[in-house]
Parts: C-alpha cells; sequence; structure tokens
C-alpha cells in the first residue's frame, strides 16, 4: 500500500487519529510519519498530544511484530511495569509513562521508537548535580592502589617511564602503609 | 525589578520574549498518568517546600500556592501572561505554582511533569532565560531526588520531553509574513528542522495580533547548548525574512499602509467598545507602525504590554471585579485610549 500523504513511498506506518471525536486513519511512509511527527509534537493541546500517542503507539507496535499492524496488543506476554502497575498496551495508549521505572519496563522497542521521534536515543546534556554514571561509581569504588595501578599500566604503554617509575614507587608506599595499618 | 513584558529587549521589533522550559520528575513518586490524589496533593506540598530555599538562593521573592486557592479571572490571568499553561488548570489532580516576583521564572507543580520550570525574558535572550531556569534547577535537583537515567537523561511522562527537558521557545513578532502569506509554508520549512512554528493565542496557522511561538521540538540527543544554538540559527533567518517583507511592504505600499497604520491608531484612540480580539489586531498594526517610524508616538509605549494587559483575565483583574463581555469591551477601550500615548 502507498502511502497516503506522499502516495509514493511504501505505507509502513498503520496510524489513527481521533479528533473531536472523529476517527481518521492514514497510512504512511516512515518519512511522512517521523514528518507527522515532529510538527505535531509538544504543542500541549490535548489533540495533537493524542495524535503523537498513537503515531507513537503504531510505530512501537510496527517494531514489536513485523507483519502485524497491532501487533502489540496480541502479543501473549506483555510487558508491565512493577513499579507503578503500567502494562504496555497502556502506555501505548496513552503515549505516557507511569514512573521512572517504566523506561527499563519497556526498554524493549522504545530505543526505536525514540530514534524516531526524536532522532536519537541517548541524552548528551546536563546531568543532576552529584550525579554518577556506572561508570563513574565503578572509578569511584576503586582503591587509590586500584587507580594507580592503571595509571601505571598507562604510562608503560605509552613508554613514560619517568612517569611509570614515579607510579610504582607510590604504590609500594602505599602497600607498605596498609600493611603497617593492618 | 521590572515584570519580563515591561523590559523591552534586543530586537524587540521581532522578537517579543524568550522563554525556557525544564521538565522534571522526582524519582519516588509515580508520574501524573500513575498518580492518585492522595500523593497528588503530597507532591505537591513536598514541591513547594523548595520555596524558601529558592529565595535564600537568589535575590529575588518567590510566592507559592495551591491552584485551587485562586480564583477564576486569577487563573486566566496567568495563563494569558503564560505564567502557567492551559494544562495545569485543566488537570483533575492538586496542582502548585511557585512563582518569583518579577514572573520571570515560574514553576509549576504537578503539571505533565511533577515540576516545569519555565523562564521569560523580554527580547531576544534565550541564553539568559535558560541561565535563570537553569539555576533554579540546580536549587531543586539539590533537594529532591530526580527520575535521572543514565542512557536517557531527565526522564519525562511523556517521551517526546525526555533528555534534556529543554523546550525553548521565542515569542515573534511576524507582521509582514503573516500579511504575504508566508506563514504556514515557513512553519512546514521549519518542521523539517525540528522547529515548530505556531500562534500564541489561538492555533497554528491563525494568530491573533501576529504573535507567533518558534520552539524546538526534540529534546534528546543534543545539548541544552546545542539545541538553543540551533534554534538561535532559525530564529535569526526568520528575522531576516520579517524585515525583508516589512521593508518590501514600506517600499511597495507606503501610503497604503501608512493610512492603515493610523486609521489603526484613530480606532484606538477613539473607540468605545473594544472586543479583544479588534484590540490587539489593531495593537498589531500600531507597533508595526511604530517600529517601522510610520507612526510617533509623544511617549515611548510598550505594545506588547498593552496587549497582554487587555486580555480578558488580566482586564478582570485589573478592575477587580466582575464584568460582562461588553462591560469588558467598553473598560478595555477606555484603558487602551488611556494608555496610549498620543502622535507627536
Ligand atoms: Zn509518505
Ligand atoms: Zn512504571
Amino acid at each position: 500500500m502507498l502511502c497516503d500523504k506522499c502516495k509514493k513511498n511504501q505505507a509502513k506506518v498503520y496510524y489513527t487519529e481521533i479528533i473531536n471525536g472523529e476517527k481518521k486513519e492514514q497510512h504512511l511512509c516512515e518519512d511522512c510519519a517521523l514528518e507527522y511527527t515532529s510538527f505535531s509534537m509538544g504543542s500541549g493541546m490535548s489533540n495533537q498530544e493524542i495524535t503523537l500517542g498513537s503515531l507513537l503507539s503504531s510505530i512501537l507496535g510496527n517494531y514489536a511484530a513485523p507483519g502485524s499492524l497491532h501487533g502489540a496488543e496480541q502479543t501473549e506476554k506483555e510487558p508491565v511495569c512493577d513499579h507503578c502497575g503500567m502494562t504496555y498496551s497502556e502506555f501505548l495508549k496513552e503515549g505516557r509513562f507511569g514512573c521512572a521505572d517504566c523506561y527499563d519496563s519497556f526498554k524493549k522497542g522504545l530505543e526505536k521508537s525514540l530514534r524516531n521521534i526524536q532522532g536519537s536515543d541517548t541524552h548528551t546534556g546536563k546531568k543532576p548535580k552529584g550525579f554518577e554514571s556506572g561508570t563513574e561509581k565503578i572509578v569511584k569504588e576503586l582503591s587509590e592502589i586500584d587507580k594507580l595501578s592503571i595509571k601505571l599500566q598507562d604510562a608503560i604503554e605509552k613508554e613514560e617511564f619517568e612517569e611509570a617509575a614515579r607510579l610504582r614507587d607510590r604504590i609500594r608506599q602505599l602497600k607498605k602503609e596498609e600493611i603497617n595499618n593492618a | 525589578m521590572l515584570k519580563w513584558y515591561k523590559e523591552i529587549g534586543k530586537n524587540n521589533d521581532v522578537v517579543i520574549s524568550s522563554r525556557v522550559r525544564l521538565a522534571r520528575n522526582l524519582k519516588s513518586f509515580p508520574f501524573s498518568a500513575k498518580l492518585n490524589e492522595e500523593q497528588a496533593l503530597e507532591l505537591v506540598e513536598n514541591l513547594k517546600a523548595a520555596t524558601p530555599v529558592l529565595e535564600s538562593k537568589s535575590e529575588k521573592k518567590f510566592y507559592s500556592c495551591n491552584i485551587d486557592g485562586l480564583t477564576d479571572s486569577e487563573k486566566t490571568a496567568m495563563v494569558e501572561r503564560h505564567i502557567i499553561s492551559p494544562l495545569l488548570l485543566a488537570r483533575e489532580q492538586s496542582t502548585g505554582l511557585i512563582l518569583s516576583e518579577d514572573e520571570r521564572i515560574s514553576i509549576m507543580l504537578n503539571e505533565e511533569d511533577h515540576l516545569r520550570i519555565q523562564s521569560i525574558t523580554g527580547g531576544m535572550n534565550i541564553m539568559g532565560a535558560f541561565a535563570e531556569a537553569n539555576a533554579a534547577d540546580d536549587v531543586a535537583s539539590e533537594l529532591f531526588d530526580y527520575a535521572y537515567h543514565e542512557k536517557y537523561g531527565y526522564l519525562t511522562s511523556c517521551p517526546t520531553n525526555v533528555g534534556t527537558g529543554l523546550r525553548a521557545s521565542y515569542m515573534m513578532f511576524l507582521p509582514a509574513l503573516n500579511v504575504t502569506g508566508k506563514i504556514v509554508k515557513l512553519a512546514e520549512e521549519l518542521s523539517q528542522y525540528g522547529i515548530a512554528l505556531r500562534g500564541t493565542y489561538g492555533e497554528a496557522s491563525k494568530s491573533v495580533g501576529n504573535l507567533y511561538q518558534i520552539s524546538n521540538q526534540k529534546t534528546l540527543g543534543s545539548t541544552e547548548r546545542e539545541i538553543i544554538e540551533s534554534l538561535n540559527r532559525i530564529v535569526e533567518q526568520v528575522m531576516k525574512q520579517e524585515r525583508r517583507y516589512r521593508e518590501y511592504i514600506l517600499t511597495h505600499n507606503y501610503d497604503e499602509f501608512e493610512d492603515k497604520v493610523h486609521r489603526s491608531f484613530g480606532v484606538l484612540k477613539y473607540a468605545k467598545q473594544l472586543s479583544s480580539s479588534d484590540a490587539m489586531t489593531l495593537l498589531s498594526q500600531v507597533k508595526l507602525g511604530i517600529d517601522l517610524e510610520l507612526l510617533h508616538l509623544e511617549d515611548d509605549c510598550n505594545v506588547h504590554e498593552l496587549m497582554m494587559e487587555i486580555q480578558p483575565g488580566n482586564l478582570q483583574c485589573l478592575l477587580d471585579k466582575n464584568m460582562g463581555s461588553a462591560q469588558r469591551d467598553r473598560f478595555r477601550a477606555d484603558y487602551i485610549r488611556e494608555k496610549l500615548p498620543d502622535m507627536v
């Protein structure tokens, strides 16, 4: 089937919109669907929010079960968020998450749909003050000796032998202190 | 400090104001779709406790309130002044507001997200607005544990806000682009860059008073600075086009245009009744006339401030008593007549 909007590309997204109680059905290609989304996003007006919600659901539905247009709602074991109890189909219907944990509960398919809606699935902006990422946490839990050992390895690889010698001495000293303290 | 809309800012002939909004949620409460009334009330009360801290960390006075405590005309007036969104009023659960005295910073409590931190400045100064919202965000993030995801960033109720949670928007005065019929085309073009253009009062292509809002759509994948910078580049282009069309109108239809501006001024000065949409159209003509130096007034006049004050809710608050619409139209005409300086 061809896209209802551009009438050129193959329609991939089946899309239902309800405006003032009237149901309108459209088949859109990915390009047109994307354009439609970016155009109707974030207006704060409820009609357009509904549009987005159902568009999101059709995108998600498509990825969940290729070949079936309403696949997501029919899959047997539907994901449920353990924390707030929101079901996946409820999320698709509302286009709203129930809680912070929903993002991980509905992870499957979410990244693709985020890429569709947002053009990306990874945040690169501000972090809350004091926020530590997983790697930062691991680094923080390393002992001083572990950290110095990593640096030592690095210095040897870069053939910075003076620095390596300095690090080696520092590690020896710390180990000695550790033994004395114990 | 001046309320933001009394301030005449940079590029004020085209850019009326700059606004930034940050959507934030607390980890410990469900999002609005799953929040029960008891939790909603608790959430609002918890969040209101940020008020004294905000005050101590800035040199501003802040108020807080529950939205149920406001009168209908106060609520309407706040929507008209862009302090709160219509959605906040439409919510069935408890909602609240923290507002700085100068009305530059407002924090909606329990709108679609737990916190919607907003900052507005006059003219083209979105970085200034961002700095203020960002500072308030830092204060809040120290008081509350935000829902933040290592990969997805700030988690929001709707996937369209996730990441930075940032919506940056300019309120633009685009009479020439509108009158030459370029607005719809422009809106289509901008949407391809992930930028939305819509009417400030009223819907997409129909805007009262030639006021339009231009804002970013995507919130995930770019930094706050990148989002703002790309919006700025586009707004610069829109500004250039608007000025070019104004130039065009001036060179091709000077007499007709001058006549129109002066007629509008005449009606505003002598009418006995003015509906808000008529007044907006006429004020828009007068603003353009002043910007293009077709109309010279005895004193400076902030037309946009007037546009805001003559909205029904604000007018109601000014008069401090209930009015019927005919009475309001009469009061509006009196108010404008008095506020609008005479011609030189
Ligand atoms: Zn298409
Ligand atoms: Zn959940």
